[in-house]
């Protein structure tokens, strides 16, 4: 498959008076390969929207390497525009004019037909009220003519950051069902998103980053596997008597309310057996799988104390860096 | 093309645009309403008398003259009580006068257009100054901040491109409108002259200079059109031009100008860009100098005005608003837009 992004290296710091020096994304690597949807996460400030706007060519980046469909970006990204769609955070359009109008001078200043105004309408579920002014639109609605503005291209690349934001649940599915239509017809997706769920359902690749830098990156199915445990979940009768005798058999066993966790297993039949053995027969043997939550949460750390209110940008040490060579006081903003 | 024709939608679509639009009709009615009250047709009478009147005024003139050169040449006889001469004849000379008395000064409640016409072009010059700053400002600074701007540059990465069609959607409405506004208020107030007033003395030489007013006019709109688009792209915001003139009228215009004027400076008019502005405007402004007759012998005659005129007050407001233009350019060729 051919790379549709590439990004080696990317490191861009952003410089304030008031703020200082800050380092945004710090030597991060990307690559979206043709046809994939690609998840893109990360913590609020890890540098997702920042490597979107420098990919794009609205923040220059200080140095490392990027392309778009093949050409240099973005010394070479208008010679691909036209087949780039893109919302970077949520675009805001002119209150007073209605979507039909909006999508059409879009169009008109890409050269694209307008007869596509009406068919990005209809992807994305707008069609009835096309014609009413954004300034009345929900803020799903709005998202909506974002995607649509961004589907008018008819684009080979999406690249959509947070294109879920505002939806209610049936504009989610709908947003899921129109971006695995959008792969199956040849599109490749690169989607930003916090709603992890969403990426696990949708994604069959993901990147994530942290303080800037890609701490994972694959195949969702290998990602997962990767920080699987091996872990089960056993239910039994006597769950203390359980873990003496899974103990005995060097098995790591630990009491987890009424039932037991036991880890480091490649076979879950050995837990049955072991137990059986013993008169203690297996009400419930269930794999725990890591979900694409857990392993952000922990190759973040995200979530490592739920009692104290998490900064932003608060992220667990990047393995192999030493110390804390970033300032990462974003106060906030969504680098 | 198309990203001008899609930037001159937006422009024109814009609701600030559109309220400046009312404003300047509003203006033009009532000035033109008021005019229109105020103002009679004279009568064959009152035409009569206020030539008398003109004529006697420029005899008036002639003789004071006259009776001063006599007075120098030592052949005026003496008078009770004796009128004051200046020491220079000249000084009160008809013919060196800038304007002598017209029929139409002697006809009050009549509204001419020979005379009136040129102020009421700078009215309307000054309003579309301010239309022209405040729409380019407004355009570029509203759309920055909201992010217009991105959302252009994600269908048109060619940052300078996409700015440039901006200025000239600016720079080609704004000179559209002015032109059309100020031929239609030009017309609408001769129509007035010629039907409830006084056309006036409508000759080559005053359409002549109406139209160089005109044009200098238009050339000053579309210079105050792109320096507040200028101002705006630079400062990222509408208020960054607001308060960039603001700053520059209160610090300078004021403040410099009568720290200047305490050190005794040489001509601190010219120091100022409302002096160049009016040069450009009028053709030519005369500024008072203390120090300019200082070295004079007494009894000789010195002016103590100097001039500034149109040429190098148009070099001034060029080089400004081109290196604030291009300054813009370059910094937003360069600027992470976030």
């Amino acid at each position: 498959m051919s790379a549709v992004i590439e990004i080696e290296g990317l490191r861009k710091t952003f410089h304030s008076l008031r703020n200082g020096r800050r380092v945004a994304v710090d030597g991060f690597d990307l690559l979206v390969e043709e046809g994939q949807i690609h998840g893109f996460l990360g913590p609020n400030g890890s540098g997702k929207t920042t490597t979107l706007r420098a990919l794009l060519g609205l923040v220059r980046a200080d140095s490392g390497r990027m392309s778009v469909l093949g050409e240099p970006s973005p010394e070479l990204l208008p010679r691909v525009a036209g087949r780039v769609g893109a919302i970077v955070e949520s675009p805001q359009f002119f209150g007073n004019f209605t979507g039909y109008r909006t999508l059409r001078l879009l169009a008109r200043a890409g050269g694209v037909p307008v007869s596509r105004v009406d068919e990005a309408l209809e992807l994305v579920g707008l069609r009835d009220r096309g014609d009413e002014r954004v300034k009345g639109y929900s803020l799903g609605m709005k998202q909506r003519l974002a995607v649509a503005s961004a589907l008018l291209k008819d684009p080979r690349l999406l690249i959509l950051d947070e294109p879920a934001n505002g939806l209610d649940p049936a504009g989610i599915r709908e947003m899921r069902d129109l971006m695995r239509s959008l792969a199956a017809s040849g599109v490749t997706v690169l989607v930003s998103s916090h709603i992890l769920g969403e990426i696990q359902l949708i994604c069959d690749h993901v990147t994530i980053i942290s303080r800037g830098r890609r701490v994972a990156a694959g195949r969702v199915d290998e990602v997962l596997a990767g920080h699987d445990r091996h872990e089960f979940l056993v239910r039994v009768a006597e769950p203390e008597r359980a873990v003496e005798l899974l103990h005995a058999a060097e098995l790591t066993a630990v009491v987890d309310s009424d039932a037991l966790v036991v880890n480091g297993v490649t076979d879950s039949t050995v837990i049955s057996r072991v137990l059986g053995e013993q008169g203690l027969w297996v009400g419930e043997l269930t794999p725990l799988r890591p979900d694409l939550e857990s392993v952000f949460l922990e190759l973040t750390g995200a979530g490592e104390d739920p009692s104290v209110p998490r900064q932003v940008d608060h992220a667990a040490p990047l393995p192999g860096a030493e110390g804390d060579p970033i300032d990462l006081d974003v106060r906030g903003v969504d680098a | 093309m198309n990203l001008v024709r899609a930037e001159l939608e937006r422009l024109s679509a814009r609701r600030f645009v559109q309220l400046m639009v009312v404003l300047l009709v509003l203006a033009f009615g009532v000035t033109a309403a008021t005019t229109l009250a105020g103002s009679h047709k004279p009568s064959a009478d009152e035409l009569a008398s206020a030539r008398a009147q003109a004529t006697e005024a420029r005899r008036g003139m002639e003789m004071a003259f006259q009776e001063c050169l006599a007075r120098q040449n030592g052949t005026l006889p003496p008078r009770e009580p004796e009128s004051y001469y200046p020491r220079d004849c000249s000084e009160i000379d008809p013919v060196r006068s800038e304007r002598l008395p017209i029929t139409a000064d002697y006809l009050p409640g009549v509204f001419s257009f020979a005379e009136q016409a040129r102020p009421l072009l700078y009215f309307l010059i000054a309003f579309l100054v301010l239309f022209g700053f405040l729409v380019g400002a407004s355009y570029i600074g509203a759309d920055l901040n909201s992010g217009g701007v991105v959302n252009l540059l994600l269908w048109r990465p060619r940052r300078l491109t996409v700015l440039g069609a901006k200025l000239g959607a600016l720079l080609g409405s704004v000179l559209a409108l002015s032109v059309l506004a100020s031929l239609f208020y030009l017309a609408t107030f001769w129509v007035i002259g010629q039907t409830a007033g006084l056309a006036g003395r409508l000759s080559g030489d005053f359409w002549r200079s109406l139209g160089a007013v005109h044009g200098r006019g238009m050339v000053l709109v579309l210079l105050a059109s792109a320096l507040g688009f200028a101002i705006a792209t630079l400062g990222r915001h509408t208020s960054a031009a607001l308060g960039a003139v603001a700053a520059y009228a209160v610090v300078w215009e004021l403040g410099a100008r009568l720290v200047l004027e305490i050190v005794d400076a040489r001509r601190p008019d010219q120091l100022m860009l409302s002096s160049h502005i009016g040069a450009w405007l009028t053709g030519e402004t005369r500024f008072w100098d203390s120090q300019l007759c200082a070295d004079s012998r007494p009894g000789v005659y010195c002016e103590s005005f100097y001039s500034l005129t149109w040429g190098p007050a148009l070099l001034v407001l060029l080089v400004i608003t081109g290196g604030l233009t291009a300054a813009a350019f370059v910094v937003f060729r360069r600027r992470d837009l976030i």
